[in-house]
């Protein structure tokens, strides 16, 4: 019974007729696969870079023209201003021999406060491990 | 108007332009978007016809192609456009117009109720009611299991049923 029904219901969606496609439609799209189909030119380089620029400038020139500006006035305002006096350290003279001599008192003091130098505990011999009989290869050679 | 590779685009369009334009219709909801997939569908094959190497199905081929251009442009679409897609929803038909009031109302209703479905469950609806495919040559066209074209389809017929029910029992006792 709600099978018969739920058939019943399918048979008359089904008879819906669907839309029909528009008429002028069938010239139009099969033209646009014929121009598709048409091998195409090959394009210069510089024709395709020019149209890729022009795509990313295209909508708002103005804009992009006064940001080319501000940058231009960036730069050689960059440029005007720059300075030109030598550099701080050509300009400097070298140390005066009483500070030479103070300096090299202070780093004498230092070193009698520090005391004299240990060896780094890295550096001393680290004690030798017993090796693993397997290891002995000097005894079993011999 | 023979292609390069010997297809015939002109044969190709008699025989399945009808049923894509129906089936984009039904998904899209809007003439202009149906148009531009449709012309991209047959400008593919005109460009590409080694796209038809070794296919035996054109019709489920040729839905396939038409049901990824959709859902391509319905997730171009933002929420904006959907939003308008449900507002054209109510007014675009999938159906022919009818001379009699009781069946234009039936029409207007089913286009309803179909555009209330979720995109899936229409598209095999569609498929299986005005295509007439079967569940395993759906399945084939849409990549889905056939169970789950045959469960998506009885959902969407439960769905439907309920929505019409007042209007088709009226229209049953009057006939």
């Amino acid at each position: 019974m709600m099978n018969d029904e739920m058939e019943q219901f399918e048979n008359r969606l089904r008879r819906q007729p669907v839309k029909e496609i528009p008429g002028e439609w069938r010239v139009k799209i099969l033209a646009a696969t014929q121009t598709a189909s048409r091998p195409r030119p090959r394009v210069p380089f510089l024709s395709t870079l020019n149209s890729q620029l022009s795509t990313i400038f295209w909508p708002h020139p103005k804009a992009w023209a006064g940001l080319a500006a501000v940058w231009i006035f960036i730069l050689v305002l960059n440029f005007s201003t720059r300075d030109s006096s030598p550099q701080l350290a050509v300009k400097s003279t070298p140390p005066s021999p009483e500070v030479i001599v103070q300096l090299q008192k202070q780093q004498r003091m230092f070193a009698e406060l520090m005391g004299p130098r240990d060896p780094a505990v890295a550096d001393r011999p680290k004690p030798q491990m017993p090796r693993p009989r397997s290891q002995c290869t000097e005894w079993q050679v011999g | 108007m023979k292609m390069p590779a010997g297809l015939d685009i002109e044969r190709f369009y008699d025989e399945h332009a009808q049923p894509l334009f129906a089936f984009l219709l039904n998904l899209t909801r809007d003439e202009a978007d149906t148009r531009d997939l449709l012309q991209e569908i047959f400008v593919k094959l005109a460009r590409e016809p080694k796209l038809l190497d070794g296919v035996r199905e054109e019709r489920a081929f040729l839905i396939r192609l038409a049901h990824n251009a959709a859902i391509d442009l319905m997730r171009r679409r933002g929420t904006r456009e959907r939003t308008k897609e449900n507002f054209a929803a109510e007014i675009i038909s999938v159906f022919a117009p009818a001379s009699d009031p009781d069946e234009a109302v039936f029409r207007e209703q089913l286009t309803q109720a179909l555009a209330e479905l979720p995109p899936e469950q229409r598209a095999v609806t569609h498929l299986k009611l005005w295509v007439g495919l079967t569940f395993e040559e759906i399945a084939t066209a849409l990549e889905i299991p056939p169970n789950t074209a045959a469960s998506r389809y009885r959902y969407a017929l439960d769905k439907m049923r309920a929505r019409l029910r007042p209007l088709y029992e009226e229209m049953k006792k009057a006939e």
